[in-house]
C-alpha cells in the first residue's frame, strides 16, 4: 500500500508538471497576449510595447516558462500580470469558497445517489426506481445553468425561500454562507446526482447476476442481505470512482453555475485569466485544479482497493 | 470577454434634460423621472448596492488600465479628475476651479482649488497635477496616451496653478482632464493598492471580480450634496439575467446594462425605475477600409451605406433601444452635430445603382464580425446580408471569435464589425477615428482636406465658424468614408425605487458612472 501511493504520488507530481507545459503552450497559441487583451481597443503600437516590457514580455516564452517553475518550485506563484496582485493570496479564498460548495453539494448529493442507486437496484422495475431514473435523467439532459435558472424561478421568486445571489464574503458565518450557498449547491447536487445513481444501479445490477450472489440467494439469505454483504463491496469500485470524478467536477467544472449564482469560486477567476491571457494566473489555476483531479483519483484508487475484498488481500 | 475597450463614451450632448424629458415622455417610456429630478436636497446615509457587468478578476486600481465601467465606477469613488462633464454636457470644473486659453488655443492656465486633501492628508497640489497628467504621457501604457499626446509642456506657474502648452491650438482642451483615466493623485503616487484620493470614499476592501467596497470619508466631503452614502458596495454580477433577478428582488439598488430585450418586463415592477439614456450609447458600425479592394471604390462604398436597413436591425437586434446611426461616430444630439445632413434611410434602388456604377458585379464582399466586437454583430451582419440581397448584392458574413478581435480582426479585415464610445466633444469623436494619423483609422480614409478642417475646428474659438468647419468635415465623412454606422445604443440603467439623483447623464450611463458620488436614498 505504502508503496502504490509512493508511486501515484509521483506519477501525479509528473502530471502536474505535463499539465503546466501544455497549459502554457495553448496559452501561446491562443490569439494575442495579456498587453493586447487589456488594452483591448485602445491599445496603441506604442502603448503594448510599454506593456509588455514592463511585464517582461518580450523576452522569450521558453525562458519566461523556467522562471515562472523556478518560482513555483519555491512555493511562489507569482503576481498577476494584469493587476500585479499576489496570485496566492486571490486564489486562495476563491479555492476555499469552491471547496465549500463542492462539499456542500458532495454531502448532500453522494448519499442521495448512492443511496437511490441501490434502492433502485432493489427494487429494480418497481415505479421507484422508474421515477427516480426518469427524474434524474430529466435534471442531467438540461444544461446546469438551465436548472439554476428553474431553482431561481421556483425558490427565490414565487417562492422567496432563497436568495438568488449566492456570493458568499470572508466573514460570513457557516450558517449564512450555507444559506446563501443553497441554490447553487441544490443545481449541483441535480446534476451530479444522476450519475451517481445510475452508475451504483448498473453496478450493483451486473453484480447482482454474478454465480456468488446466485448461490447467496440460492442458501436463502434476503434481497437486501445479498445486496449489502455481498453485491456492494464488489460493486464499490466503479462507484467510487464514478463518484470521485463528479467530486472533481464540482471543483473545476462548475464555472456556469458560478456565473449564473454570482458565486465567488475559481472558475470565474480563471475564465477572466485566460481572456486576458494572464498566463501565471491560469497556470497557477490549472495546477490547482489538475491537483484535484488527481489527488482524488488517487484516493478513489485506494479505497476501491481497501474496500474490495480480493484486492485487499491479493494472492 | 473582449467587449471591454474604449467606453469612454459619450458626446458633448447639447440636449438639455427638458428636451430628454420630453421627449422621453412623448415615448412613454416609462422613466420616472421625476424623482430623479427632484429638488429636495439629498439626505446622507446607507449603504448603496451596485451590482454591475464591465469589469473582471483582473481588474486593477491603477487607472492607467481603466477601460471598462466597473474600474470607471470605482475611480470616481476614490478619486477626482480637474474637471468633470455637467449635467448638460458642458465641461465644469472639479479639481480645477477655472481656466484660460490665451488666443490661439495654444497656451493654457488652470487655477487648481485650493484646500483640498487627499486621504492621507497632503493638500492638493499643482505638483501633484502635474505629475498626474504625466502618468498618461510619454512611455505609458495608459489608454488616455493620445488624448493627452497634443500636450507639450506642462509648467507649475504657483502651487496652484499650471500652464499648459500644446502643439496647436484644441479649444476642447478642458474636457480632456474630464477623462476617466485621467484622475489626480499624490505626486509621486506608486502603490495602487492603496489608493490615495479626493474622492468621496476611501476603499475599504478591494477584491476585483467579486466587489468593491468603500466608505464615506469622515467630515464633510468638497462637493457640497455629493457622496451621500455612508458606504458603496460595488458587486460584479457580469450575467445579465443574475443582475436583473437581483435588481427585481431588491438584493441590489442598482444595475447597469439591463437587457432590451427584457427590460420592457423590468419597467412594470413595481420597486424598479429604469433610466433610459438615448442615443449617447455605443456607436455600432460596420467598417471597410478604403485601402483594401474592392472598397477602394467610393460607389462601393455607397452601396454599402444604401444597402442596410438600419430600422429593421434596431427594431429587431436592439428591440427598438438604440437611435439611427449616420455613418459618423457623431451621434445627433451632439453638439456641433451636423444637423442638415439627411439621414441616410435604406434604399436598395441606389444601393444598386451606386453597385453598377462601380462596375465590379464580380467584386467579393466578406463581412466579419463576432459577438466580441459588439453583442448583436452577428444578427445585425445576417440582417445586412439579407437586405443587400434586395440590392442585389451578395455578402459573405463570416463569423471569428472573441478572442482577439481587437488585435488581429479589427484594424486589419478589410470590412468588419466594431463600436465606438462616445466621446464628450465632436472634436475628439472625429480625430480618435478619422484623421489620417489617427491610430484608430479603422476605415483607412486618409483625407489632407479633412485633417485640415479638424485641426482648423479645434482651435477656432468662434462658435458658428466652428460648427462650419465641423460641419463640413463631418458631411465628407458621410458622403466619402468608409463607415457604415448605423445605430447608436440606448444606455438602460436600473434603480430601485428609493435611489434618488438618477438622472440620465450625456455622458455615459450610470449619471457618467457617478451614481456613487450624486445618488442618495430617500
Amino acid at each position: 500500500m505504502p508503496r502504490l501511493i509512493a508511486t501515484r504520488a509521483v506519477l501525479g507530481v509528473l502530471t502536474l508538471l505535463a499539465v503546466s507545459a501544455v497549459i502554457f503552450i495553448c496559452t501561446q497559441i491562443l490569439p494575442g497576449d495579456v498587453a493586447s487583451a487589456v488594452l483591448g481597443q485602445q491599445a496603441t503600437p506604442e502603448s503594448l510595447q510599454v506593456f509588455r516590457q514592463e511585464l517582461g514580455l518580450d523576452k522569450p516564452a521558453y525562458i519566461r516558462y523556467f522562471s515562472w517553475l523556478f518560482g513555483v518550485l519555491h512555493g511562489d506563484f507569482g503576481v498577476a500580470l494584469t493587476n500585479q496582485r499576489t496570485i496566492i493570496e486571490e486564489l486562495r479564498p476563491r479555492f476555499l469558497n469552491t471547496l465549500f460548495l463542492a462539499s456542500y453539494a458532495a454531502v448532500l448529493a453522494v448519499p442521495l445517489g448512492v443511496g437511490l442507486g441501490i434502492l433502485s437496484a432493489l427494487r429494480e422495475g418497481k415505479l421507484s426506481d422508474r421515477v427516480s431514473n426518469i427524474v434524474t435523467l430529466i435534471a442531467i439532459s438540461v444544461p446546469e445553468f438551465f436548472v439554476g435558472y428553474i431553482l431561481i424561478i421556483l425558490l427565490a421568486i414565487d417562492w422567496p425561500w432563497f436568495p438568488s445571489l449566492a456570493t458568499v464574503f470572508e466573514g460570513m458565518g457557516l450558517g449564512e454562507r450555507l444559506y446563501v450557498a443553497t441554490l447553487p449547491a441544490l443545481t449541483l447536487v441535480l446534476v451530479v446526482t444522476a450519475h451517481m445513481l445510475r452508475m451504483t444501479r448498473s453496478s450493483v445490477l451486473s453484480i447482482m447476476s454474478t454465480p456468488y450472489v446466485e448461490m447467496a440467494f440460492l442458501k436463502g439469505l434476503t434481497r437486501t442481505r445479498v445486496i449489502a454483504r455481498h453485491a456492494l463491496p464488489n460493486a464499490a469500485g466503479p462507484i467510487i470512482s464514478v463518484v470521485a470524478l463528479d467530486l472533481a467536477y464540482l471543483v473545476v467544472g462548475v464555472v456556469v453555475v458560478e456565473n449564473v449564482f454570482v458565486y465567488p469560486g475559481v472558475g470565474q477567476y480563471m475564465v477572466d485569466a485566460v481572456a486576458k491571457r494572464d498566463v501565471p494566473v491560469v497556470q497557477a489555476c490549472g495546477l490547482v485544479f489538475a491537483a484535484v483531479f488527481v489527488g482524488l483519483n488517487t484516493i478513489a484508487d485506494i479505497l476501491s482497493i481497501i474496500v474490495n475484498p480480493r484486492l485487499r488481500h491479493p494472492r | 470577454m473582449a467587449d471591454n475597450g474604449n467606453r469612454s463614451s459619450t458626446s458633448g450632448l447639447t440636449i438639455n434634460r427638458r428636451e430628454l424629458m420630453a421627449a422621453a415622455s412623448v415615448l412613454g417610456l416609462g422613466i420616472h423621472m421625476p424623482s430623479a429630478f427632484a429638488a429636495d436636497t439629498p439626505k446622507k446615509g446607507g449603504t448603496f448596492r451596485l451590482g454591475m457587468e464591465g469589469g473582471s478578476a483582473s481588474d486593477s486600481l491603477d487607472p492607467r488600465t481603466y477601460a471598462d465601467s466597473i474600474p470607471i465606477s470605482y475611480g470616481w469613488q476614490l478619486w477626482n479628475g480637474l474637471t468633470e462633464v455637467d449635467q448638460d454636457g458642458n465641461v465644469a470644473g472639479e479639481l480645477a476651479e477655472s481656466w484660460e486659453a490665451k488666443p490661439g488655443a495654444v497656451t493654457w492656465v488652470f487655477n487648481l482649488r485650493k484646500g483640498i486633501t487627499f486621504t492621507s492628508g497632503k493638500t492638493f497640489d499643482a505638483d501633484d497635477a502635474i505629475y498626474s497628467l504625466n502618468l498618461h504621457r510619454g512611455e505609458t501604457k495608459s489608454g488616455a496616451k493620445d488624448l493627452l499626446s497634443p500636450i507639450k509642456e506642462l509648467k507649475k506657474l504657483s502651487p496652484n496653478q499650471i500652464e499648459i502648452t500644446l502643439a496647436s491650438g484644441d479649444a476642447d482642451l478642458p474636457y480632456a482632464f474630464a477623462d476617466y483615466h485621467v484622475l489626480m493623485v499624490p505626486n509621486g503616487f506608486t502603490d495602487w493598492s492603496k489608493p490615495d484620493g479626493t474622492g468621496a470614499y476611501t476603499l475599504e476592501s478591494f477584491e476585483p471580480g467579486v466587489r468593491v467596497i468603500t466608505k464615506r470619508k469622515s467630515g464633510a466631503y468638497w462637493k457640497p450634496n455629493r457622496g451621500n452614502f455612508d458606504s458603496v458596495e460595488l458587486r460584479y454580477i457580469l450575467d445579465v439575467s443574475a443582475r436583473t433577478q437581483a435588481l427585481l428582488s431588491g438584493q441590489i439598488d442598482g444595475a447597469n446594462r439591463l437587457d432590451a430585450r427584457t427590460v420592457g418586463l423590468v419597467m412594470k415592477a413595481p420597486t424598479v425605475n429604469v433610466v433610459r439614456t438615448k442615443g449617447t450609447g455605443n456607436r455600432f458600425a460596420f467598417v471597410a477600409r478604403c485601402v483594401d479592394d474592392p472598397y477602394t471604390n467610393n460607389d462601393i462604398r455607397l452601396a454599402l451605406k444604401y444597402g442596410i436597413d438600419r430600422q429593421k436591425i434596431i427594431d429587431t437586434v436592439y428591440k427598438g433601444y438604440a437611435t439611427m446611426g449616420n455613418d459618423t461616430t457623431v451621434a445627433p444630439s451632439a453638439k456641433y452635430a451636423a444637423k442638415d445632413i439627411p439621414q441616410r434611410a435604406y434604399d436598395p434602388e441606389k444601393a444598386a445603382f451606386h453597385f453598377k456604377k462601380a462596375g465590379m458585379a464580380n467584386a467579393k464582399f466578406e463581412l466579419q464580425v463576432s459577438e466580441g466586437a459588439f453583442s448583436g454583430a452577428t444578427d445585425a451582419a445576417v440582417l445586412y446580408q439579407e437586405a443587400l440581397k434586395k440590392a442585389g448584392i451578395s455578402l459573405d458574413v463570416k463569423r471569428v471569435s472573441g478572442d482577439g478581435y481587437w488585435s488581429n480582426v479589427w484594424l486589419k479585415a478589410p470590412f468588419c464589425a466594431v463600436y465606438w464610445g462616445g466621446r464628450p466633444t465632436v472634436g475628439q469623436q472625429l480625430s480618435q477615428t478619422f484623421l489620417s494619423t489617427a491610430n484608430w483609422n479603422d476605415t483607412a480614409w486618409k483625407r489632407p482636406d479633412f485633417d485640415k478642417l479638424v485641426i482648423e475646428a479645434s482651435a477656432e474659438l468662434d462658435d458658428a465658424k466652428r460648427a462650419k468647419l465641423y460641419e463640413e468635415a463631418q458631411r465628407m465623412i458621410v458622403d466619402d468614408g468608409g463607415m457604415v454606422c448605423f445605430a447608436i445604443g440606448d444606455y438602460l440603467d436600473g434603480y430601485g425605487k428609493k435611489v434618488m439623483g438618477t438622472a440620465p447623464h450625456p455622458h455615459y450611463d450610470m449619471c457618467d458612472q457617478r451614481i456613487a458620488e450624486k445618488g442618495w436614498f430617500a
